[in-house]
């Protein structure tokens, strides 16, 4: 069953996991590709996101990838994940400041 | 044999049992990257094995039984740290563990590497009973009736691989003590034991049915007096009652103290008699023969010291004022003379509670074989105790500590916060745990401040599953999920010793940026109203909660 999705006004949507080798946070690019970087991550609109859901999650195995799902952004130069936690996965955690997830990766 | 102090030396059974175990599991890690296990079928097999997938890594919890380990164990988490994580690991409420950046792959290694100096990770999740906890000053403390490691090392060996109890409705946690001092929440545990020397052997005062969590309750009395003979079969029929009858339909109903609310503690212990009259005590019962072998491979350390290390130790004291402070704060009766127990800090100003970089691993491995006999233990506050140093010694095992940024003098004051480690790690969390513990921390960091302040511990938890205990706290702190944004609400009064109560709620939860003015305000009050003498606890029950309220919601 899916969950319900509540989305604002200006808000998308991106599909994150995480990397079956090292557990590290990944999400998925136009492509189809898993980036380490929120940067690359393709924005999706409502009535995209459910197919390429659908499609990562039956690619999960090939593509090393385990736990896919949906996270809600404000589109931007970088898209901001809306909910702190969904920030502190894109962004890295907030105490421990050397360990920030590279934007550029 | 050339044992180690405090804790167990395993034989070869052991060792032969943890390179199978580690065969398997690496086995199992291998046909999960094939593919050939999904990770539905993987995840109850990593979590046996310690393996978690949090929010942003593997984790690892590794098990640290009963709390004790010696230098070279020590030096081998520094090692793990250092080549496998990212140069730290975090200790636990329950005196574990955990490293934060782990990698699937090289999971099958680490055990290995943890297997050569005798640990583990089972037990540290997973539908099971638990690693036992213990008190960190069992074998060394003043007030200490009897020793508690050699039958927490029994529960340790009895339910290492139960066959009846490795799928129970949920976990169960065990602590035990041999201290009328309850310093292991007693009450607060699935079951907690407090051990007493009778006139023929060891009695056993047993409470079921506490817990945190989102429904926390305070323990029961099961039996007052239960006899060594008795221990294990009494808690093996405690423990088939619950295996039997807890929920297993509803994940937030499963623990046990949810069955003991339901039956009643006399429906409870009524049920666990019936169970015991089924049982032959023959088969179960716990010979002094066996606990002899037991205790047999612990070494005893030689605990004399300088006959005159008691005035060298007073001379020093009264030379040094911040060394003085550390004295009061952080050090134990032993009950040796001339010895001294020693808690270590892992909670410097401004600092992660409960996290050390592989470096202050080596040199607290290092400081323990220079001044504890090689022998460290973990504290359910998330600090290191250092049980048996001369008095004699002392000043120079401080400032050693200081070198390492541990020598902070606030143990049970309010820079020694309790914290899970929240949304900032955690994949179940709602709101971060360490950022506010930091802030506090640094707020209240100077030491003769939180001496004048006096004993009040603040506990905090980013979710209700309540890791970080904030029911007991003095202060509670719980991290709830507004909209995705974080906020906390507070609770005072808990405490988590022989008076144990859980905190009450002061009001409205407060936005994260508002709750370290919040508390400060509260800590102001305190200070402005208290009476001579009193702690912080005493003037929360002298005056109720209505000033701390008016306090922390003054600028709502």
């Amino acid at each position: 069953m899916k969950r319900a999705i509540r989305i604002g006004a200006g808000e998308a949507l991106v599909l994150t996991a995480n990397r079956l080798l090292d557990g590290l946070i990944v999400w998925r690019d136009a492509n189809g590709s898993w980036q380490r970087s929120i940067a690359h991550a393709a924005i999706l609109s409502p009535e995209e996101y459910e197919s390429a859901l659908d499609a990562a999650t039956k690619s999960a195995q090939n593509d090393g990838v385990v736990g896919v799902y949906e996270v809600v952004v404000r589109p931007g130069a970088i898209a901001a994940p809306v909910s702190v936690r969904e920030r502190i996965r894109a962004f890295g955690p907030t105490v421990h400041p050397q360990f920030a997830t590279e934007l550029n990766a | 044999m050339n044992a180690p102090v405090g804790l167990y030396q395993y034989q070869t059974a052991d060792r032969e049992f943890l390179a199978s175990r580690i065969a398997e599991f690496e086995g199992q890690v291998q046909r999960r990257l094939s593919g050939d296990l999904t990770e539905d079928e993987f995840k109850p097999l990593r979590l046996m094995n310690g393996l978690y997938l949090q929010l942003h890594a593997y984790m690892l919890r590794v098990a640290i039984p009963y709390g004790v380990l010696d230098s070279r164990q020590m030096r081998k988490l520094a090692h793990i740290a250092r080549r496998y994580d990212r140069d730290y690991g975090h200790f636990t409420t329950r005196q574990n563990i955990q490293f934060n950046w782990i990698k699937l792959e090289e999971t099958p290694e680490i055990l290995r590497q943890l297997a050569d100096v005798d640990m583990h990770a089972i037990q540290t999740s997973g539908n099971c009973i638990r690693n036992v906890t213990c008190d960190q000053f069992a074998g060394a403390a003043a007030d200490e009736l009897m020793d508690p490691r050699v039958h927490a090392e029994i529960l340790r060996q009895w339910s290492t691989l139960h066959p009846e109890f490795t799928f129970l409705p949920r976990k169960f946690k065990i602590a035990i003590s041999g201290s009328p001092h309850d310093r292991v929440a007693a009450r607060f545990h699935d079951i907690g034991i407090l051990a007493r020397p009778g006139e023929n052997g060891p009695l056993f005062r047993i409470f079921v049915g506490g817990g945190l969590g989102r429904t926390p309750l305070v323990g029961h009395e099961l039996f007052d007096s239960v006899p060594e003979a008795d221990l294990l079969m009494t808690l093996e029929a405690a423990l088939r009652v619950y295996n039997a009858y807890g929920r297993r339909d509803n994940i937030y109903k499963a623990r046990i103290k949810i069955l003991v609310q339901a039956l009643g503690i006399d429906g409870y212990r009524k049920a666990v008699e019936h169970e015991l009259s089924l049982m032959n005590p023959e088969h179960y019962r716990l010979d002094p023969e066996t606990v002899a072998a037991i205790k047999a491979r612990f070494a005893a350390p030689d605990l004399t010291a300088s006959p005159d290390a008691e005035s060298r130790l007073k001379a020093d004291r009264q030379n040094d004022i911040a060394f003085d402070r550390w004295v009061r704060s952080n050090t134990h009766p032993h009950f040796a003379p001339g010895r001294i127990a020693v808690t270590v800090s892992i909670k410097p100003a401004g600092g992660i509670p409960g996290d050390a970089t592989s470096d202050q691993l080596d040199r607290l491995a290092d400081l323990a074989d220079q001044f504890s006999f090689g022998e460290l233990r973990i504290t359910h506050l998330q600090n290191v105790v250092l049980a048996h140093v001369a008095q004699d010694r002392l000043l120079k095992l401080w400032q050693a500590l200081n070198a390492i940024g541990l020598g902070d003098a606030n143990h049970e004051l309010i820079g020694d916060i309790v914290a899970c480690p929240g949304l900032d790690y955690c994949a179940l969390a709602n709101a971060r745990s360490i950022p506010i513990a930091q802030k506090l921390s640094a707020r209240f960091g100077d030491n003769a401040l939180q001496e004048e302040i006096g004993k009040l511990r603040i506990n905090i938890s980013g979710c209700i599953n309540a890791c970080g205990h904030h029911h007991v706290g003095h202060i509670g702190l719980l991290g709830v999920d507004k909209r995705g944004e974080e906020f906390f609400q507070i609770t005072l009064g808990g405490r988590d010793d022989a008076l144990s109560r859980t905190g009450d709620i002061l009001g409205a939860a407060l936005p994260e940026d508002d709750m370290v003015d919040a508390i400060a305000r509260i800590v102001d009050r305190y200070l402005s109203v208290r009476e001579k003498g009193e702690q912080f606890l005493d003037t929360l029950t002298r005056l109720g909660d209505a000033p701390f309220k008016e306090a922390a919601y003054e600028t709502v």
